[in-house]
């Protein structure tokens, strides 16, 4: 008996082995949530530990509930779900192998509240204000009209050849939209090409096949087409039925796509927008039929099989360019403009920054280590 | 009117999101999700389109009795098949992939699953097709790929180092047939001392080299993928963020009008 008091006596003297126990308010979030972070003592030992229990007070005087249940591999844990404006406190406690445990003290009343601005994001904002001051200088200027030159991109200078190659062959167009959602961006400039082979089949008038994966793509492709038509001044030979829904599995497609290059054996295909393990699935049947094959897409997974597969190649941030390149409005032109300054002032800042980093390095000088922390982005 | 209200509505929507990434304040936190909210609504009805588009153009053609008519046949068969026995089952046993509904136990898993792989293992040959013209040697570049693929290949597969020898081997080989080839209608003899000089260095080069790849496959492969891999693809991920935000302000501010022509 005597020596069970002392072995308690001795268990309620452990030190704790969580330390630097600290809660505060989520940082940049719409509010309800609470961040609690802690350390453990580097001379713990955490064998000991069977596991920690996260406790909150929601009112003073009232009893602690459990939040949740951690293993020691926890270094923090996000509280949400709470009432913006209310006060809560926290302290951890620590179960140990033999049944105890310890508690770490109670903290202040901290209460969480929605933030006005996202602090880890202001590089970003910093960016897209450069930017738009960029746009507005080009802007200005495509409004005094200063000729705005961007340089010549070869799969977009292909497309009248495609096309015309394709009438003199006597076989259709087939442009292929990809797998990607009216909401893609790559689906976007997919359409703005879509609308100048329209034009430009209509003038030579030859037929043009879309199938197309989203049915919301499908619509807004018919009104390309039809408008594209209409531009070239020969409405008369839009034939709806030529843009039509396929389906919306993925394999499913890619089967319909190659039956259509198979059946139909067009001159010029397009592959504009997003793909992912279909591309080349198309593009390779495409090959097989001897078609002049044009792709363009903003999946980095699926170029080097485009531009293995296909005669041309838009990559990347050259298919976003492609409407302003075709139209040649000086309006899109200025935005294209905007844009190459802006990877100036990128490419500027990664020479710095390799500098900087590679100084850091070989100085040991933390301090000169800046941009990582400066560019963090979430 | 009929251009201005869909373009301001683009503006406002597009203004909001932008603002949306800055704020996270209510009720701006919730603008994103609000909004796919209401394009999943939207695209739900569209689906009818969808459906009426396909049974309509397959249809025509089965009318027509154009080239491939049996083809649309299969496709309207199908998928009143699929609908019927999707419902049929559905209702039956509570949930459509339920263990014991038909639908998931012979349709899905006996015809769809294995025609959705069938096409998938197509790919593996339209690779191999692929890669054999990407990587004919013909120009500086195209060589530069075939032999930096030829180390990420052997770099990534189990005993890699131990096919390397024999892979060397066989390229020297045939490097210097091409080379022998070569000389035969090359006169200068400049132009014979430079043919000779490849392929003594080829041929001086090739066991030094086999040598240190064998030792140090993985982490020159690990380089490759880490380094100028990732550099060039990082490059390209800055040109399509800079190049996305360009078509979204020419979105927003109207300048970019394809999209609902």
């Amino acid at each position: 008996m005597y020596g069970l008091t002392i072995f308690m006596t001795l268990l309620a003297f452990r030190p704790s082995p969580v330390v630097n126990f600290k809660v505060v308010d989520n940082p940049n979030d719409g509010g309800g949530r609470i961040l609690i972070t802690w350390d453990y003592a580097p001379d713990a030992d955490l064998s000991e530990v069977d596991h920690l229990e996260l406790l909150r007070i929601d009112k003073p005087g009232e009893g602690a509930i459990v939040v949740t249940r951690l293993s020691t591999v926890a270094r923090q844990f996000t509280d949400s779900g709470l009432k913006n404006g209310k006060p809560y406190r926290y302290f951890l406690r620590v179960w140990f192998k033999d049944g105890s445990y310890i508690d770490t003290p109670i903290s202040p009343p901290v209460v969480p509240k929605a933030q006005w601005f996202h602090t880890k994001r202001i590089v970003g904002l910093v960016i897209l204000v450069l930017y738009g001051t960029l746009l507005m200088i080009f802007l200005k200027k495509a409004k005094r009209g200063e000729e705005l030159t961007i340089r010549p991109i070869a799969g977009l200078q292909a497309v009248d050849d495609a096309v015309g190659r394709s009438t003199e062959m006597g076989r259709p167009l087939l442009f292929v939209l990809g797998l990607g959602t009216i909401s893609d961006l790559a689906t976007l400039a997919g359409l703005a090409i879509l609308k100048r082979v329209a034009m430009k089949a209509a003038e030579y008038e030859t037929d043009i096949i879309v199938p197309c994966f989203d049915p919301v793509v499908m619509a807004a492709a018919q009104e390309t087409v039809k408008q594209g038509y209409l531009e070239a001044g020969r409405p008369d030979l839009f034939n709806e039925k030529s843009v039509y829904f396929l389906t919306q599995d993925q394999f499913g497609y890619a089967a319909g796509v190659d039956g259509i290059i198979m059946r139909q054996k067009p001159g010029a295909i397009f592959l504009q927008g997003a793909f992912f393990a279909e591309s080349l699935i198309i593009a390779e049947t495409g090959h097989s039929v001897g078609a002049i094959q044009i792709a363009g897409t903003s999946s980095v997974t699926q170029l080097p099989f485009l531009i293995a597969a296909t005669d041309y190649t838009l990559i990347g941030e050259e298919m976003y360019a492609a409407s302003a390149y075709l139209s040649r409005d000086p309006n899109s032109l200025a935005t294209i403009k905007a844009e190459d300054w802006m990877k100036v002032i990128f490419i500027v800042l990664i020479l710095i920054a390799v500098a900087f980093e590679t100084a850091s390095a070989i100085t040991g000088n933390k301090s000169l280590s800046i941009f990582p922390k400066l560019f963090e982005f979430n | 009117m009929k251009r201005e209200i869909p373009l301001l509505i683009t503006f406002i929507a597009g203004f909001l999101i932008v603002v949306a990434l800055f704020i996270p304040h209510p009720p701006f936190n919730k603008i994103e999700e609000t909004f796919n909210s209401w394009y999943i609504i939207v695209a739900g009805f569209t689906f009818i389109l969808g459906i009426d588009s396909l049974i309509l153009h397959n249809w025509e053609k089965i009318r027509r009795r154009s080239e491939g008519w049996p083809f649309a046949l299969t496709v309207i068969l199908s998928f009143f098949i699929t609908l019927i026995w999707g419902i049929v089952s559905g209702v039956r046993t509570g949930h459509i992939f339920s263990t014991n509904s038909t639908f998931r136990n012979y349709f899905y898993l006996y015809i769809y699953v294995p025609l959705q792989a069938t096409m998938f293992a197509i790919l593996s040959f339209f690779i191999a097709s692929a890669a054999y013209r990407a990587f004919r040697a013909r120009t500086l570049n195209a060589t530069l790929l075939l032999l930096t693929a030829s180390i990420v290949m052997l770099g990534r597969v189990p005993l890699g180092n131990v096919a390397l020898i024999p892979v060397i081997s066989i390229a020297v080989l045939m490097l210097l047939w091409v080379l022998v080839d070569e000389l035969k209608y090359v006169t200068s003899p400049t132009q014979r001392l430079i043919y000779i000089g490849i392929a003594v260095v080829a041929v001086v080069a090739a066991f030094p080299i086999t040598k240190f790849l064998y030792h140090n496959l993985s982490p020159v492969t690990d380089w490759i993928m880490n380094v100028p891999q990732m550099a060039a693809k990082r490059g390209l991920f800055i040109g399509l963020a800079l190049g996305g935000i360009a078509v979204s302000l020419r979105i927003i501010l109207g300048i970019e009008q394809s999209y609902m022509s």
